[in-house]
């Protein structure tokens, strides 16, 4: 259960840190403080029950049918690198309490720095896959969070966004291969992937698993060709770096190499993939920590190779190795925290970094520099301090080997050289820094910290002292339980003793020795910042290249694959649905049907060539003559009404054509609105082979489209009748449904809920387009009178700017005459609107036509009276027609609610009525009536609010002359 | 004929719709009440949503027999009469418009409300729409419905009008329109060759097609199929959608975010039922796999190549409707609970992350943004940030408000990109553990593509999100925004609901697991519609 | 009959389809509104073509289905109709303003270089 209150304790802590005002430190670092303290002192509390049962673990179900579940689980390993965390995190807080500016807003600090403890112990005492991919992502945004911390800094966001995606890919690999792992080891449970060691090796998966999972792995640990990033992410504040990017972030790489070294381990695969990127890191990260200027740049750099180290000792795939491998990551941990923590008092004290102004500090902070000199001696592996031992176990294993040939030579030599560099590096780090002479152009006057801010350093010196001069009873037990439970039974036996006698590793370290300082001899006074050999290679380069080659190549691929053009868009799916339709066809085809059909009447042939003239020369008109077009277009819309009557469907034939005339009048009043076809776009340019080429191309698409429709339609129409559902309607329909009119009775009976569903629709529509017109802004050229109006007018003697006059008796103007009618029309209209719709049950009819009857009537006053006249004498309520039919509609529906019967069913009343005669009422004829109120509504809606469009004139000049 | 509850199938579709009426009668001007109104009715919806859930999974005690409610409108028997079904999955996805309608709305109620009239109906009728199409049994019907939303999201894509949204709303409703005829010719197709509209007795009716008429039927079908991919914006069918989506008002495109749903959707359902009967449609496949793929190709393409933020939330979009195409496309039946799992949490993530963007984006200069953003990408050194000292060593306070803006883009980041610890992460594991599950039984090549193109598009989106969130938080200009509890409300809420189905992915994903099972045996489904007594016209 | 009635959808497809293609609001309107014809009369036909069929249910008769056209597809046109005859018109205004707002009848709010 303790294992839950380590895990718990950070993220408990970074949600109060959030909280905590933005200026309160010393509570904040309390907090981080005693959450970290508190967190180390569980963790040794626990070591005596981990050194005695070996594992203990804590598992909480989660999601079992995904075998996820909340496992925690603390080995020897684990416990030595919770402890590593916890105890360095509690020290970083100490020291990042007095090197964060007073004025820092330290709750986004200490919040995201306890957040980022809790998630690195996640990846460590996770015991499931999952788990650990799930934290190590935590730890990457964690660290993202704080290397940007001084946000407003460009080196900080980039550190922080080269940081996150570099790691992020990688633990987006070691998704996939923890994925893998589990599915070859049948779990995704620790205990159990550790155990299947052998299946997993022989598996066909195991190559690409352990890419993957040691792409993770590289990535974390900023190894060879991925180690750019660590040096960017210097840009965080030093707490930081020392903390995550040198003691334990970066260590989750090779934490989790070892973690998995009894299953991955043991192939020449693994020894190339993981030894090679360790050699690499090893060698390149210790070069170019000599040629940094910034005092964190060479401690950068040296992590890289350092953590180079353990990665190719972890490739050596000897478990000797592992064991120093551990080793140096502990010791590693103590000596570079504690100069990354000189690095920053150093920066704090004296205002910056940069090695060449920095000079001769010895006299002016004697204790940092001592502690700094130690820490350094540790880091070169002088004897007596901690890094020495570590590194004479690594060139021990170089020595012992057993591979063929060259590597044997190759490898120590190659130890030998890295070490001789960081020899160099650190005593130049040391020595440019401390002494020499004493320079006084720096921008603070340097002197010693207080002394909280060297605890820290002192007490991790101490410890490189300690382990370095009394292995054997410091360490010594911890790290034999850590391997222990790594390797289990092959556990090898060794001894942690500072003298091992003269032999050849000692030897390698006395050349190590001489050469480094000659080295740094060599070029002492050499202050160039380019890298001789390596300038070439520059991760940050390449990663911002490959960012840039990436953005910009999805825009090329964008621009082919994704056009934001409406044609191209039809073209294509006009071109899918052809091939869709297609695809069957050719995969089964089909044939004709067997029906005999019934015989060509001339007149209907007639009928057609007509029709399908004027829809052709609608398609060709369009363009030009809008007017001529609509009007083509209209009577191929005749022809189908006509079509509709020849095979006895009056509804169909009344209500297409009823329809068609509103449909007219709608577009006839946008006709208004669009632009007169400018020359430029006729005769302006001539026709470019280009455009012929695509006209050709849209003709054989439409040609097919029309095939293809046409075919599908004669391949039904062959076809014998099928035993459907319309029997049963037709059958129903009078006992039932109480109607003769089948259609109707379908429509308001059978299937109501698709008319009110329909209706719905044109309420809908009328309700956008009268939102969309009352911000209509028509383009200035149309908003002066079309020229046949200004002509009449002219003719009339009727000045242009003459407002139209309310009170006239009859409207005034060229429409005089038709007006005086089409008043007499509208009562009668009426009449014969609500006589469709109270027929429509039993003859064709109904009240889709009745409203439509009734709203061209209305329409046409507005046409012949002008709107001006019109309205200021019937007002109609049109939202209120909309909603009143809705509702009647709706409540007919649910009038069933009340009888137990379910929404929409028919409720009769017969009954005699004057005039009409026998009734059928029924709430059906409620249903239709919403549906005439609807249409009223919902047409005139929209024909009226194009009409008003007209009186913009009037309204931007009574705008102008400021009255009315 | 027992007690209200029997009608609980149909309230998801009349309360919206008498809801929408009822508002259009009270004046534009009274928004406290019209906005009360709206909010208890979109409430009101959520809970019967939640009820049809209980009782679909048997917590409830439901008034019909089995966990398939069968409505049959106007008292007419399937397949005569048009049916409403409740099934698992309907409930699931009625509970999501409902829970993602209120959100969209309180947030609305801030602002975009005004932006324009009618909004309030128009949402309504927004809801009504989806309800009806995820719970109606009958081909026509479900076009009717998706008139009815496309006709409601066609008002609200244009709400606030403006040069973009009416550019983007002519392309939007061109295409819709296209499609909505191929719709219409499929069905009738459909209806000439097996003589009904009815769901259920399709799936009946389709086994015992003649080779002839069953080629005609393929092709109806795939033309539905064409219909249905339109909607859920796969690649090449979705050149509308980010300009859409960006264009529409933040609340809109919110509930937006359930739109592409909808084809998903249709598509699952259709071939679950057409599938099981033996008779492969032209639904699910190896085709719809491979489109799906080249959805999230294109997405993630788009998403790299994107500059503005609410651009990159429609390619979002588009990757995770590619993300679910692949997984119903993919063979077997194993991947379609995880991906039930990840359309929920999906939808929800990008619901939040459009409203967040728009708060975040509300008081920044889009150009400025833009110069800034490829001055970063290109690697050159800002001039807008060389104002600001460059080695200054104290940092900036955030204030609170930016604080949750931030958090909260973070958390739809995680969510959309599937990183921890967010449900986006548990769906897209599970997605993956399919996926990988099934490599062994058959050919392996489509579990690695899948795995690759859900790994490859989070890795697009963590590259975007990071370019673009760095922008737009920790650069340029700093003026916050001032925050209202009723915008931030519904993110963080939306946001939370992850949180929790995270938390509960144990239960949740056995609940999917359950509702795919119940899917792919659609014998269910058929027999509740028709029950054998009563007895379809079918065999 | 059927040939004709076939080539008829067929014609009046094709034009609709081209002007689907064309670049100017008015062509794509004017399409769609051709397309919609064919796809009434394509939906009708599904009924199979009847002559001389009584439309209306005459009690006198019964209602033996062979006496009667195919009611279905009827009532399935009409619902086409209105729903067409809506959209029609929305799209109809929406260019109306797209033209307003952009200056433009192309359909991309922008002439572009091509036609």
């Amino acid at each position: 259960m303790s294992l839950l209150l380590i895990l718990l304790l950070p993220f408990v802590g970074s949600l109060c840190a959030a909280f905590l005002p933005s200026n309160a430190r010393n509570a904040e670092a309390w907090l981080a403080g005693m959450v970290a303290l508190a967190a180390a002192a569980l963790v040794a509390s626990l070591y005596p029950q981990v050194a005695a049962e070996g594992v203990i673990r804590t598992t909480i179900p989660w999601a079992p049918g995904l075998g996820l579940d909340f496992s925690l689980r603390m080995d020897g390993y684990a416990w030595l690198f919770a402890m590593l965390v916890t105890v360095m995190g509690a020290l970083v807080v100490v020291y990042a309490r007095y090197y964060m500016s007073p004025d820092d807003p330290v709750p986004r600090f200490f919040s995201f720095f306890l957040a980022f403890m809790g998630a690195m112990l996640g990846v460590v005492l996770s015991g499931n896959l999952l788990q650990i991919a799930m934290f190590w992502e935590l730890t990457s945004l964690a660290s993202f969070m704080l290397i940007a911390y001084w946000h407003h800094r460009v080196d900080a966001r980039r550190g922080a966004r080269m940081a996150l995606i570099v790691t992020g890919t990688g633990g987006l690999a070691l998704l996939g291969g923890m994925l893998l792992l589990g599915h070859m080891a049948g779990s995704y449970d620790l205990d159990a992937v550790l155990a299947a060691a052998d299946t997993i090796q022989n598996h066909p998966w195991y190559p690409l698993t352990l890419i993957l999972i040691v792409l993770g792995a590289l990535t974390k640990s900023a190894q060879f060709p991925f180690h750019f990033w660590l040096p960017h992410a210097m840009a965080a504040p030093t707490p930081v770096s020392a903390f995550l990017h040198s003691a334990t972030m970066v260590k989750a790489g090779v934490f989790l190499l070892a973690r998995f070294w009894p299953v991955l381990a043991g192939t020449d695969l693994w020894f190339w993939i993981v030894g090679g990127a360790g050699l690499c890191s090893l060698l390149i990260g210790a070069y170019l920590a000599l040629f940094q200027q910034d005092m964190k740049g060479v401690l950068a750099y040296s992590t890289i190779s350092h953590l180079g180290l353990i990665t190719l000792l972890l490739g050596m795939n000897s478990p000797l190795a592992l064991v120093a491998a551990v080793f140096h990551i502990v010791n590693h941990a103590t000596f570079k925290a504690s100069l990354f923590m000189a690095a920053g008092i150093v920066d704090h004290e004296t205002g910056t970094r940069n090695m060449q102004r920095l000079s001769g500090l010895y006299r002016a902070m004697p204790i940092t520099a001592t502690l700094a000199v130690v820490a350094a001696a540790a880091m070169a592996g002088v004897p007596l301090l901690n890094g020495f031992l570590s590194k004479e176990m690594f060139f021990a294993e170089t020595i012992f080997l057993d591979r063929p040939g060259w590597q044997r030579i190759g490898l120590p030599l190659a130890a030998t050289l890295a070490s001789m560099f960081s020899v160099a590096y650190s005593l130049r780090f040391i020595h440019q820094v401390f002494f020499g002479p004493p320079t006084d152009e720096l921008p603070r006057a340097p002197h010693e910290p207080t002394r909280w801010m060297l605890l820290p350093s002192a007490l991790l010196v101490l410890a490189c002292l300690l382990v370095g001069m009394l292995p054997g009873i410091t360490v010594g037990p911890y790290l034999q339980a850590a391997t222990d439970s790594i390797l289990g039974s092959d556990a090898p036996s060794y001894s942690l003793a500072v003298w091992h006698g003269l032999n050849l590793p000692l030897l390698m370290s006395a050349a190590a020795f001489i050469g480094g300082v000659a080295l740094y001899r060599a070029f002492l006074w050499r202050t160039g910042t380019e890298v001789p050999l390596l300038e070439r290679i520059d991760g940050k380069r390449t990663f911002d290249w490959l960012q840039t080659t990436l953005m910009s190549g999805a825009e090329q691929a964008m621009r082919w694959l994704f056009s934001p053009r409406l044609q191209m868009q039809l073209l294509v799916l006009v071109l899918v649905a052809l091939g869709g339709a297609l695809l069957p066809l050719l995969n089964t085809g089909s044939s004709w049907g067997t029906r005999e059909t019934t015989p060509l009447h001339p007149a209907f042939a007639l009928l057609w060539v007509v029709g399908a003239a004027c829809a052709l020369a609608a398609a060709w008109q369009a363009k030009h003559h809008r007017f001529a077009a609509l009007i083509l277009s209209g009577g191929a819309g005749l022809a189908t009404s006509l079509t509709f009557v020849w095979f006895s469907a009056p509804d169909l034939a009344l209500t297409q054509l009823t329809v068609e005339v509103v449909t007219a009048v709608l577009i006839l009043l946008g006709l208004r609105w669009l632009p007169r076809r400018e020359a430029r776009f006729t005769q302006g340019r001539p026709e470019t082979a280009r455009v012929r080429l695509r006209r050709l191309r849209d003709l054989l698409i439409a040609a097919a489209g029309g095939l293809g429709l046409a075919a599908l339609a004669y391949a039904i129409l062959t076809r014998p009748d099928i035993d459907g559902i319309s029997p049963f309607f037709i059958a129903q329909s009078l006992p039932q449904g109480g109607g003769l009119n089948v259609v109707n009775v379908i429509l308001v009976d059978f299937r109501g809920f698709d008319t009110l569903g329909e209706i719905t629709v044109l309420a809908v529509v009328a309700l956008t387009v009268f939102a969309l017109l009352r911000r209509f802004r028509p383009a200035p050229e149309s908003i002066p009178l079309p020229r046949q109006q200004r002509e009449q007018n002219a003719a009339d003697g009727i000045e242009e700017t003459r407002v139209p006059d309310p009170d006239a008796k009859l409207p005034d103007g060229y429409l005089m005459l038709p007006a005086v009618l089409v008043r007499l029309l509208l009562p009668l209209a009426m009449l014969v609107s609500l006589f469709f719709l109270l027929r429509g049950h039993n003859a064709p009819g109904g009240g889709f036509v009745g409203g439509l009857v009734l709203a061209t009537a209305i329409i046409l006053q507005y046409l012949v009276g002008g709107t001006v006249w019109v309205e200021s004498r019937l007002r109609i309520h049109p939202m209120v027609w909309i909603a009143l039919g809705l509702l009647s509609a709706a409540s007919a529906g649910a009038g069933a609610w009340l009888y137990g019967y379910p929404f929409l069913t028919s409720l009769a009343w017969h009954g005699e009525l004057p005039l009409l005669g026998e009734l059928h009422l029924s709430s059906v004829l409620l249903f239709d009536l919403g549906v005439y109120m609807l249409v009223v509504g919902a047409t005139v809606l929209m024909l009226v609010v194009i009409a008003h469009q007209s009186l913009r004139r009037h309204h931007r000049r009574a705008g102008i002359g400021g009255g009315t | 004929m027992g007690s209200w509850q029997q009608h609980l199938p149909i309230l998801p579709v009349v309360l919206p719709l008498l809801t929408g009426a009822l508002l259009l009668l009270i004046s534009e001007t009274r928004h406290r009440l019209r906005a009360t109104i709206a909010l208890l009715a979109t409430l009101a919806q959520l809970l019967l949503a939640l009820t049809l859930l209980a009782m679909t999974d048997a917590h409830l005690p439901a008034p019909w027999r089995g966990e398939i409610a069968v409505y049959s409108l106007g008292n007419w028997a399937a397949p005569f009469g048009i049916v409403l079904v409740a099934d698992r999955l309907a409930a699931i996805m009625l509970t999501l418009t409902a829970t993602l309608g209120s959100a969209a709305l309180i947030y609305s109620l801030a602002r975009w409300e005004r932006a324009g009239v009618h909004y309030l109906p128009l949402f309504q009728f927004l809801l009504m729409g989806l309800n009806g199409a995820f719970l109606t049994g009958d081909l026509f019907n479900l076009f009717v419905f998706f008139e009815v939303l496309l006709a409601a999201s066609y008002g609200l894509a244009l709400h606030g009008s403006g040069v973009a949204r009416v550019k983007a709303g002519l392309h939007y409703i061109a295409v819709n329109l296209v499609a909505s005829l191929l719709f219409l010719v499929a069905a009738a197709l459909i209806y000439g060759v097996t003589g009904t509209l009815n769901m259920a007795e399709l799936a009946l009716r389709v086994q015992a097609l003649s080779p002839d008429d069953r080629t005609l039927f393929d092709i109806g079908a795939a033309l539905l199929g064409v219909v249905f991919l339109v909607k859920a914006g796969a690649w090449p069918l979705n050149f509308w959608l980010p300009a859409t989506y960006a264009a529409a008002s933040a609340p809109v495109a919110g509930v937006f975010a359930i739109l592409t749903k909808v084809g998903i959707y249709a598509l699952l359902r259709f071939e679950t039922l057409l599938h099981a009967t033996g008779s492969p449609a032209p639904f699910g496949g190896e085709w719809l796999f491979y489109c799906g793929l080249a959805t999230i190709a294109i997405g993630s393409l788009g998403i790299l190549a994107t500059q503005r933020l609410e651009r990159l939330a429609g390619f979002l979009v588009i990757v995770s409707s590619g993300t679910l195409l692949a997984a119903i496309g993919f063979r077997g039946t194993a991947l379609t609970g995880p991906a039930l799992f990840y359309l929920v949490s999906s939808v929800l993530g990008s619901g939040a992350f459009f409203m967040v963007v728009e708060m975040v984006q509300r008081n920044r200069a889009y150009a400025a943004d833009l110069l800034a953003i490829s001055f970063e990408a290109f690697g050159l050194q800002d001039p807008a940030s060389d104002t600001e000292h460059p080695d200054e060593t104290v940092g900036l306070p955030i204030p609170g408000a930016m604080a949750f803006l931030g958090l909260t883009f973070v958390s739809c980041a995680l969510l959309l990109t599937g990183l921890p610890p967010l449900s986006g992460f548990v769906a897209k594991f599970s997605l993956l553990a399919a996926a990988i599950a099934e490599a062994p039984g058959g050919n392996p090549l489509p579990s690695w593509l899948l795995v690759a193109a859900l790994l490859l598009s989070g890795l697009a989106g963590i590259i975007s999100l990071s370019r673009l969130g760095v922008r737009v938080f920790w650069s340029g200009e700093r003026s916050t925004p001032r925050l209202l509890w009723v915008e931030a409300g519904p993110v963080a809420g939306l946001i939370a609901l992850c949180a929790i189905l995270a938390l509960g992915a144990g239960p949740a994903t056995d609940y999917f697991r359950v509702t795919a099972e119940s899917l792919h045996n659609p014998a269910a489904y058929i027999n509740a519609v028709l029950p054998a007594d009563a007895g379809g016209t079918g065999e | 009959m059927e040939i004709v009635f076939a080539l008829a959808i067929g014609v009046m497809a094709g034009s609709g389809v081209w002007l689907l293609l064309r670049p100017r609001t008015f062509q794509v309107i004017i399409g769609l509104s051709l397309l919609a014809y064919a796809v009434n009369l394509f939906i009708f036909g599904m009924g199979r073509l009847r002559v001389g069929a009584v439309p209306v249910i005459d009690p006198l008769k019964g209602s033996n289905p062979d006496l009667y056209t195919d009611p279905v597809p009827q009532a399935l046109v009409l619902t086409a109709i209105v729903i067409g005859f809506a959209t029609t018109a929305l799209f109809l205004v929406v260019l109306l303003a797209s033209r307003g707002l952009n200056g433009t009848d192309h359909v991309d709010g922008q002439e572009t270089e091509k036609e």
